[in-house]
């Protein structure tokens, strides 16, 4: 668990991140940097979003599964690990 | 129509009184026959019994009354009213014209007796119409006043005459049956088929009359008597017009309320791969699905509020909006479930932070924004076209300069790390990608516990695998067999082996417990990997240690660590005062160094603490095959040539590396510059000609196509740190430098001249051109 927090800790003080977001398989928050609403707004928006991405790649193949999402916009980089349980979500601009 | 009318006086009537009461019990169910016997005596002839009425009321008695009953008025003459039915089965059916009479007579007044005589009579009446009537009338019979008539008719139960006359007659029929079976057994019957008698549904009186008939002039008399009445009916006093209301009631409003019908929308989506789960599955995915498709909409902010969440604005609460009603899926949430579900989150969220695969993902999801920002680095790393972009500064850099240098890449450090001395770096066998490094301090001074990171490349910023070991460490080797174990060696002799692949602290196994263990720092490990091998050697790989006692040894790995000296570095005699110093006690020298030789295994270099580097046999530990003197100060390392069979290296803190032919006892070429203790020397895998340098304060590379004389490329540390370790890259163009702050800096060679070929002959060239300069009488100076 200590180390789960390290983690977190060390993504979030790499320089660029803006922030990180865990959320749970209904799309609700539970752990979060950022503020309140900002992070309702990511994680019901990217929920739906990775709802979608997963039911493409499975409607394909059903014996696939999405992982790895990532959305590379004029701003930011958001990254999304996937699962059935959780999502972990991390806001980046790699150009500092 | 026979009437016989039964008179009865006053008298007779108190006493019909009391008859009535028996009469009405008798009429209601049982005829007592002796009752009504006895009655009959106790009243003077007036009396009557209802034997009559017991033959048409019981019914159940299967005993009719055979004998008769008589009635006897008060002169005692016999006034047995007989029955107008005869119990004979060819009797008529009954004539309807008595309907009326009878009729007629329950309206006149009850005390008009010879009613009675109707009633009587009645038992010729068959329809049902007929049997209420003569209930009715029997009870007229029985009673003063008509009030009591309604009572008893209902008490009576009226049943047609027939039935009674047909048990009469069913009754003498069974009897007369009875005796003939008796009598006549055996005899032949002669049996008569007749027609029965005609059993009565139903019959329906007809209510008009045939002109021819007898009685049609009976008929159109009384019909015109009754329209004569119609018409005195006007004004007639005897008939008084009515009219009749019907009350309707207040109407009363009564309100009916339902509860509201709640609507709740509904939706299932089908998709292949919904359907390949629960074909696969066969449990309840599509509801999950639903539930979580309802649990987006549902944002009922509630009290309830997590407190473990990351809160840096410090509102508090506000975070209550991450509302843990998402599983009711209707309108309203209850309080019930606010109170039960933060409990059940709490788990929920444990579990996700505690799962195997979220650690995962958090790993890969590091790696992954790391990336983003030292892509450019790793691609220049693995000798990739640099992608063009941001890094403006960084790539003006490249392409003004010219000569060669070592371009800094990025540096291995992390908090853990700061201000530990780099001992050790070594690469992994199988995975070009991770490296291995051991923290410890070489001096005898400020020892403190030792530390084992594993980093891998597509992480900088924190090593992959922290392993804390009791004491500093001063060699590490990864294995080529099992690329997963890791010695260590370490300042105090112990000699441990890691299983890199958990993270667990506690090594496979620690040479603490063997007997024959080192007492003095391990200066170097080797896994040495022996292929060829003659009849009855082992085969396999095993590690190879030299220590500062002096002895280099074997160990092998069967449940503990157990070692075999290969060989004591013994001490070369020394001569003092002019005389051979021949200790009896044995004394070692310490061994710093050492190097198998890369084409045959069993020959290697031990450097020592004295100077001298000893050449020895795997097979032969008694005496050295050859010794190596030159240095003047501790060896502290040998490297082979990988390229060239029989050239070495040596380094020395007397600030000089020398490189020796093995068949020669002396140098053959001599590198110095500077007035710097050297740390470490590598050669370059790549090129035969190149080989790296650690001073004291400044990296160097040297390569020999260029000059003998000088580093190629020398990279100035900053003041204060010393780059202690050097190491070159398997595969690419790159070398590593540790230094004594415990950074790791990776530094690409940049601008080398490049050669097609490992450049073998040059460098045998620039050997036998030094060579022959030397035997010219010449210093040795080589050139390009």
């Amino acid at each position: 668990m200590a180390e789960v927090e390290d983690t977190l800790k060390r993504i979030q003080g790499i320089n660029g991140v803006i922030g990180t977001i865990v959320v749970n398989a209904e799309g609700i928050p539970i752990k979060t940097t950022l503020d309140n609403s900002t992070t309702v707004q990511y994680a019901g928006l990217l929920h739906q979003l990775t709802m979608k991405a997963r039911s493409t790649v499975r409607d394909i193949d059903p014996q696939n599964d999405l992982t790895f999402l990532r959305i590379r916009s004029k701003k930011h980089e958001i990254m999304v690990s996937t699962d059935k349980e959780y999502l972990l979500i991390v806001i980046q601009n790699p150009a500092e | 129509m026979s009437h016989t009318t039964v008179k009865q006086k006053r008298t007779a009537l108190k006493v019909a009184r009391s008859s009535k009461t028996l009469n009405v019990s008798s009429g209601v169910f049982r005829v007592n026959q002796s009752m009504t016997k006895t009655i009959n005596p106790s009243f003077s002839g007036k009396s009557f019994s209802s034997g009559s009425d017991s033959k048409v009321l019981d019914k159940s008695l299967a005993q009719t009354p055979k004998h008769t009953v008589q009635v006897f008025d008060e002169h005692g003459q016999d006034i047995t009213p007989h029955p107008l039915y005869n119990p004979d089965p060819g009797v008529l059916q009954p004539k309807q014209g008595k309907i009326f009479p009878a009729h007629e007579m329950s309206w006149t007044t009850m005390t008009d007796f010879p009613s009675v005589a109707f009633q009587t009579t009645n038992a010729s009446f068959t329809g049902p119409f007929t049997r209420s009537f003569f209930g009715s009338a029997s009870a007229s019979r029985t009673s003063q006043t008509a009030e009591s008539v309604t009572d008893e008719t209902k008490d009576f139960i009226v049943k047609p005459d027939l039935s009674s006359s047909l048990t009469d007659v069913q009754t003498r029929r069974e009897k007369v049956k009875e005796q003939v079976r008796e009598d006549i057994m055996d005899r032949v019957v002669d049996c008569y088929l007749t027609e029965t008698e005609t059993i009565w549904l139903l019959d329906i009186p007809a209510v008009s009359v045939s002109v021819d008939s007898e009685d049609a002039e009976a008929v159109k008399e009384r019909n015109n008597a009754y329209t004569e009445l119609c018409k005195n009916r006007q004004g007639n006093d005897k008939y008084v017009e009515r009219s009749m209301q019907t009350f309707n009631d207040a109407p009363k409003t009564k309100e009916v309320q339902s509860d509201s019908i709640t609507m709740v929308d509904k939706a299932v989506m089908s998709t292949t791969w919904d359907m390949y789960d629960s074909f696969c599955n066969k449990s309840d995915v599509s509801e999950n699905t639903v539930v979580s498709a309802e649990g987006n909409k549902a944002t009922v902010p509630d009290s309830s509020s997590m407190s473990h969440l990351l809160n840096p604005s410090g509102t508090d609460q506000s975070m209550s909006v991450f509302s843990t009603t998402s599983t009711v899926s209707g309108s309203s949430t209850h309080l019930e479930k606010m109170t039960v579900l933060p409990v059940e989150e709490e788990p929920d969220l444990e579990l996700i932070l505690q799962s195997d695969k979220f650690k995962q993902d958090l790993a890969m999801m590091e790696r992954v924004v790391l990336a983003n920002i030292f892509q450019p680095k790793l691609a220049a790393y693995r000798q990739l076209p640099v992608i063009e972009g941001d890094e403006e500064s960084w790539t003006e850099q490249t392409k003004n300069s010219l000569s060669p240098f070592l371009e800094h890449l990025w540096a291995f450090k992390c908090e853990l790390t700061m201000g530990r001395n780099v001992s050790s770096m070594t690469w992994n066998k199988k995975n070009p990608d991770l490296l291995a490094v051991g923290y410890g301090q070489h001096e005898f001074k400020d020892q403190k516990p030792g530390l084992v990171c594993c980093w891998s490349l597509k992480n900088p910023t924190w090593p992959d695998r922290i392993f804390h070991c009791e004491s500093g460490v001063t060699a590490l080797d990864f294995s080529s067999c099992n690329a997963n174990q890791l010695a260590v060696g370490m300042y105090d002799g112990t000699i441990a082996i890691y299983n890199v692949q958990t993270a667990e602290q506690t090594p496979i196994t620690d040479s603490s417990d063997c007997a024959n263990m080192h007492t003095c720092p391990v200066w170097q490990l080797r896994w040495v990997d022996h292929d060829t091998g003659l009849a009855g050697e082992e085969k396999g790989e095993m590690l190879i240690s030299v220590s500062g006692d002096g002895r280099i040894s074997k160990w092998i790995h069967y449940k503990g660590l157990e070692c075999v000296d290969l060989m004591k570095l013994k001490s070369p005699n020394v001569t003092i005062n002019r005389q051979q110093w021949n200790p009896k006690i044995l004394s070692l020298a310490p061994g710093l160094c050492f190097d198998f030789h890369p084409n045959d295994s069993k020959i290697y270099l031990a450097g020592t603490e004295e100077g001298q580097i000893h050449k020895c046999s795997y097979s032969y530990n008694e005496q050295f095959l050859e010794t190596y003197e030159a240095h003047t100060g501790p060896v502290y390392k040998v490297a082979w040539s990988p390229f060239c069979p029989d050239v070495f290296l040596s380094c020395s803190s007397d600030w000089t590396i020398y490189l020796w032919r093995q068949d020669l006892p002396k140098p053959v070429l001599g590198f110095s510059s500077g007035q710097k203790v050297v740390f470490d020397i590598m050669w370059s895998p790549h090129c035969a000609t190149i080989f790296g340098v650690v001073r004291e304060g400044k990296v160097e590379i040297w390569d020999l196509r260029v000059s003998s004389l000088d580093p190629t490329i020398v990279s100035l540390t900053s003041t204060g740190v010393n780059p202690t370790v050097l190491l070159f890259t398997p595969e690419t163009d790159c070398v590593l430098v540790g230094d004594s702050e415990g950074h790791v800096t990776v530094y690409k060679l940049k601008n080398l001249p490049a050669g097609g070929s490992t450049q073998v002959e040059t460098l045998e060239d620039v050997i036998w051109s030094t060579l022959s300069s030397q035997h010219t009488l010449g210093k040795t100076d080589g050139s390009a």
